[in-house]
């Protein structure tokens, strides 16, 4: 088995948000970075979000501040968040984000000449930092910027497979570089895991291709813990159609500015649930609803229900909404004219790896920030929170693995573990019979969209579970990739990240069936009314290779749970 | 029955494939398919590796882009069209990976090498006071997604990498433009050609993000070296010089038509509208006949056709270059004029022949002259062809009679097309004449190379750019292609003359008036 070996002191997997920032921080020590992605530079889903980022910088509404940031981001996170990390959160937001402005990042402006601040949902003032609706894209051009001007050695279009671990601490990831197919290994002091959420083991996302949870799956297999992975925001308004489009954000400004919900009998249905607030519920609320309507036979024909601003003055909509009329005219809507059919979208995964106050994990070497860490939002996140947390968490991360590395040497390798998986790769493309990746990830992620969905019941996601161990067992080593080819082969790419979905996907099935309350997003509907949920699941890969999960005590700095 | 779609898709593994080749597929076709939708159905249901980039299937990250029936579009934002063939290859220029995947390697060498950053000589304070005014063109041009289309749509790259492309170009100005950059970003301009760019706006057409790339980053940083005192090219400065000096911007020849005419009216009995005709420099000082050709085409279409006899360039070759000063200049000297012989004569219209004049007078002169005064020009500005089509109407113009028994095709002038959205109006007028088989070039709307004074300061690189155009025109089999340009007709002559093929120049205004004649015969 032929492999090369890379060195470097700290090496970043991911370059989105979290992974961009780390390893300008930790080059910004004079260390040796690499850092990796399974995308070019620049295009990781970072630069989908829309919205803005959260800090409480006070120059639209003075009287916020950290502490109230921080109340709103416990109260938001149903109090399970990890108190702590939420503090770091909200102390270090500000700064990072003069970081990404003296990187050269351009945020829309108060009169006064400093970055204007939104009103975002759930927070008590208005504190959300933008660039127009692409305030992604702004920090993703701005970090893509950035990393240009450091020593950072962009490795894009390399996909890690699995974390190595030596002598009880970090020492390195096997990849596969997706270009050329060649495998390579790559050896650190450090690593930091950046690798975004797994919105794609649903059938509906509003996600990335990229994210379908590599970074939850390489690090439990290497022994990391991960917490609250339960806990999954759905986004009651995705795009229904066509096929490329299914699951596309329809941003909360649509409902904002007066759209309104109908079923296929032409109902506004948010009456007979919510009929204070109609459509203007929480989102996990307005997501139930439409899923009620659509399983009970009241949705439309793509499987949704109609969102409709077509009763708003055209000049409204045309001013306020530019970016949802260029969205819906790719899909041949005119949303002034026609209604739109939306259905609940996986947006974001509240949990991940399991961090300390240092974004380090549970191996020693090992850090982690962005969406695939868990702890920072608790039960349900809020909008704005996840860019600030890329950046504090990221320039965090970066640094501690600087710090690792510069009192750590490289481990040795074992060379068998790495030939061991490598063969594991090359045996997909080998195999004559087994299951093709495309049909394999079809099954998983309907089987996650129909059974741990919005609406949770014990006998789904026990069936789930079942499902998923078979899967595990049956289906994984047995993905087989139709053409035996290496160079950019995206079906080998599938088959590769298919192992990495199932073990993500098991995770949340099983610390799911623990819960057996509600609790921020984890909603039930044969809730036990005695399981109160005050307490986070975490979960490891035990001794004898199974799947262990135990319930754990609320990290609690400041605000007590009622 | 569901539709498809029969789509080729152009296939290469260099590894073991000697060369690449196109595959068909037949897709099948939903309502409101994106070019994207269409891959993604080819890669599941028929060959899971074929390769091809995407990510966020929503025009945010800049992966998808691919070459769609011949241009550089984002797959996932270009529609499919039901009713025609698709044709999908990679981008231009770099090399290909496997299939639609490319080495974006040179665009990355490229930008690297701009210090693609906001270079700072000190820390900024916390916060950094910058006023929503200072970042506002920085906020436009900054929408960029790296999807590199326009550097594969790009006429220029596609001959040398010598200019770097739209999308670095880009780069730069949004770092002239950011108050908070230190580099001298023009110097680099310079080094990076910016005076290799012919302004035919391709860029701009398939930009995702519709950024204005010819005019916030090419004319922008040629104006701000013209104004650091860096000198233009010799051609460029003879032009400039010229238009100061004689309000045209080529030395006169043969007498002028201006000079020619006995009178400004040219008046018909039952008039149906009058316009003013702004003849622009070439068809003044070289092209007389066209100018006579245009009169009588509208006189015999019932329109009053007026000729101020003092005329002024409307200094296209500055505004391109970076004269601002003679630019603007100009564009008040001709709004003056324009607007009095509209009050004289009592009409509202200029009717234009030239697509260079045109896009100025409506792209150029209108806005500078409303941000100046308050108030735009207070006439409209037609294309010839626009005119008759939608102001006359393509029911009400009197048919020429006269056959030319010929196959035509059309080159369409960049700043025509995409210039002033006069994309149909030359063909249709060129389909009413009796005799003509038009021929359509799928590279119709292709630089020819003359534009953006290229021509005049980079004369090897614009005939390379010509020649390329030259095969596509040829390559239509047609006998005469026919443009509503000057500096293309001159441009196309000059490379027809080498042509083996013996293929004929026209320019369309000509042709009407020669089938018109015809049929007075
Ligand atoms: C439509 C949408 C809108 C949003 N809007 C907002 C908003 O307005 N405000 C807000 O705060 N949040 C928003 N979010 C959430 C936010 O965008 C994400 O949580 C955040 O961008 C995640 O950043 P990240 O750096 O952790 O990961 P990502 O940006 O997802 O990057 C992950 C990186 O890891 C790499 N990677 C993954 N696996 C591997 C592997 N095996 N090998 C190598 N590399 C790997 C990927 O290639 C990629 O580079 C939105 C999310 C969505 C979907
Ligand atoms: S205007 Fe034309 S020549 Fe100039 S950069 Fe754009 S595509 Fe290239
Ligand atoms: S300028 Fe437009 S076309 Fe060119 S790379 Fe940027 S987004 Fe793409
Ligand atoms: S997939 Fe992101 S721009 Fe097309």
């Amino acid at each position: 088995m032929n492999y090369k070996t890379i060195m470097c002191d700290v090496l970043v997997v991911g370059a989105g948000g979290a992974g961009c920032r780390a390893a300008i921080e930790a080059a910004s020590h004079n260390l040796d970075v690499i850092m990796l992605s399974k995308e070019l530079l620049g295009k990781a889903h970072t630069a989908m979000a829309e919205g803005g980022y959260n800090v409480s910088l006070g120059n639209v509404d003075p009287d916020d501040n950290p502490e109230t940031h921080f109340k709103d981001t416990i109260v938001g996170g149903n109090y399970l968040n990890n108190q702590k990390l939420a503090e770091i959160l909200v102390r270090d937001a500000s700064e990072r984000v003069f970081d990404l402005e003296e990187y050269g990042a351009v945020f829309d402006r108060t009169p006064e000449g400093k970055i204007a601040q939104r009103p975002f949902g759930k927070q008590s003032w208005r504190r959300t930092a933008y660039a127009s609706d692409r305030t992604g894209s702004e920090i993703m051009v701005t970090l893509t910027e950035a990393i240009r001007k450091t020593s950072v050695r962009v490795f894009d279009e390399v996909f890690a497979t699995k974390i190595l671990v030596e002598e009880g601490r970090v020492a390195g990831v096997t990849a596969i570089d997706l270009k050329y197919g060649d495998y390579l290994v790559f050896r650190a002091k450090s690593v930091v895991m950046a690798t975004g959420g797994a919105g794609r083991i649903y059938e509906v996302t509003s996600n990335a291709q990229l994210d379908v949870g590599d970074g939850y799956g390489m690090a439990y297999e290497a022994g990391c813990e991960l917490i609250d992975m339960e806990m999954i925001q759905f986004h009651p308004t995705g795009q229904c159609a066509p096929p490329s489009a299914k699951g596309r954000l329809v941003t909360e400004a649509v409902r904002g500015e007066g759209g309104i919900l109908l079923n296929n009998k032409g109902e506004r249905f948010m009456k007979n649930y919510y009929p204070e607030v109609m459509e203007l519920a929480g989102r996990d609320q307005v997501a139930r609803s439409i899923m009620t309507e659509v399983v009970e036979g009241r949705g439309s024909p793509d499987g949704g229900v109609y969102l409709s601003i077509a009763h708003l003055p055209k000049s409204i909509v045309e001013f306020r909404l530019e970016s949802m009329i260029e969205q819906f005219e790719d899909a041949g809507v005119d949303i002034r004219e026609e209604p739109m059919q939306v259905s609940p979208t996986c947006h974001h995964f509240m949990g991940g790896i399991k961090i300390d106050e240092e974004s380090g994990t549970n191996i020693p070497g090992l850090y982690a920030s962005g969406e695939c860490t868990g702890g920072v939002h608790g039960g349900n996140r809020l909008g704005g929170n996840a860019l600030a947390d890329t950046q504090v968490y990221g320039a965090l991360s970066g640094e501690s693995a600087a710090n690792f590395a510069k009192e750590n040497t490289h481990t040795g390798i074992n060379q068998d573990v790495i030939v061991k998986e490598f063969e594991k790769l090359e045996a997909m493309l080998e195999r004559k019979e087994g299951i093709s990746p495309a049909d394999a990830r079809d099954e998983l992620t309907k089987l996650m969209w129909e059974k741990v969905q919005i609406f949770r019941k014990e006998e789904d996601m026990q069936y789930a579970v079942k499902e998923l161990r078979r899967i595990e067992k049956d289906v994984v080593p047995n993905i087989k990739v139709d053409v035996r080819v290496k160079r950019f082969n995206p079906g080998w790419h599938q088959a590769m990240e298919f192992e990495h979905m199932v073990m993500t996907a098991r995770m949340v099935a099983e610390a799911a069936v623990i819960r057996k309350g509600s609790r921020g997003a984890h909603y039930r509907v044969d809730a036990d009314p005695n399981d109160k949920g005050y307490y986070n699941i975490v979960i490891r890969k035990g001794e004898d290779g199974k799947m262990e999960l135990r319930k754990e005590d609320l990290v609690i700095t400041k605000i007590i749970p009622p | 029955m569901t539709k498809t779609i029969k789509t080729k898709v152009l296939r290469y593994n260099p590894d073991s494939d000697n060369e690449p080749y196109f595959q068909d597929f037949d897709v099948e076709y939903e309502p409101g398919m994106t070019v994207l939708d269409a891959l993604l159905f080819i890669q599941d249901k028929f060959d899971s590796s074929l390769a091809f980039r995407w990510e966020c299937r929503g025009g945010q990250c800049g992966s998808c882009a691919v070459k769609v029936n011949t241009i550089a579009r984002i797959a996932c934002r270009t529609k499919v069209e039901p009713d025609e063939e698709l044709v999908l290859e990679p981008l231009e220029k770099m090399p290909v990976i496997k299939d639609l995947v490319v080495d974006m390697a040179q665009t990355t060498f490229r930008l690297r090498r701009i210090r693609p950053y906001v270079a700072r000589d000190k820390k900024p304070e916390r916060p950094e006071i910058i006023h929503a005014e200072e970042i506002e063109k920085v906020r436009e041009i900054r929408k960029c997604i790296e999807c590199s289309a326009c550097l594969s749509n790009c006429p220029i790259v596609h001959e040398t990498w010598d200019y770097p492309g739209p999308m670095i170009i880009r780069q730069l100005a949004r770092l002239e433009l950011d108050p908070r950059d230190v580099e001298d970003r023009v110097a680099m301009a310079m080094n990076e050609s910016i005076y290799s760019c012919t302004t035919c706006k391709m860029c701009e057409d398939i930009c995702p993000k519709k950024i204005k790339i010819p005019a916030l980053a090419v004319e922008l940083l040629r104006a701000k070296a013209v104004e650091a005192g860096y000198p233009l090219a010799e051609g460029q400065q003879g032009f400039v010089d010229q238009i100061n000096k004689t309000g045209r911007a080529v030395p006169e020849k043969n007498p002028p038509l201006l000079k020619a005419i006995e009178t400004e009216e040219f008046f018909v009995d039952n008039p149906n509208g009058r316009v003013a005709f702004f003849t622009g420099c070439l068809i003044d000082y070289r092209m007389q006949n066209t100018g006579k050709a245009l009169i009588d085409v509208l006189n015999r279409n019932n329109i009053d056709v007026v000729v101020p006899k003092e005329q002024w360039c409307c200094a296209s070759p500055a505004f391109r270059t970076g004269d601002l000063n003679t630019a603007h200049a100009a564009a008040r000297r001709v709004t003056e004029i324009f607007e009095e012989a509209c009050k004289k004569y009592d009409c509202d219209t200029v009717v234009v022949a030239c697509a260079g004049c045109g896009k100025t007078l409506r792209e150029d002169h209108r806005p500078f002259i409303e941000e100046e005064r308050g108030e735009p020009p207070l006439y409209k500005v037609y294309d010839m062809a626009e005119y008759m089509i939608h102001v006359i109407g393509k029911e009400n113009i009197v048919p020429p009679k006269g056959e030319i028994k010929m196959k035509v095709t059309y080159h369409e002038p960049c700043h025509l097309g995409r210039g002033q959205h006069v994309f149909d109006e030359p063909i249709e007028v060129l389909k009413l004449i009796p005799g003509v088989e038009y021929i359509e070039d799928p590279y119709k709307n292709r630089c020819c190379g003359a534009g953006g004074g290229v021509r005049a300061g980079q004369r090897e690189l614009s005939q390379k750019i010509a020649t390329t155009r030259k095969e596509y025109i040829e390559a239509t089999g047609a006998d005469m292609v026919t443009t509503e340009c000057p500096f293309c007709t001159i441009q196309l002559n000059d490379m027809m003359k080498e042509s083996s093929t013996g293929m004929k120049v026209r320019y369309i205004p000509d042709l009407l008036a020669e089938s018109y004649r015809k049929g007075d015969a």
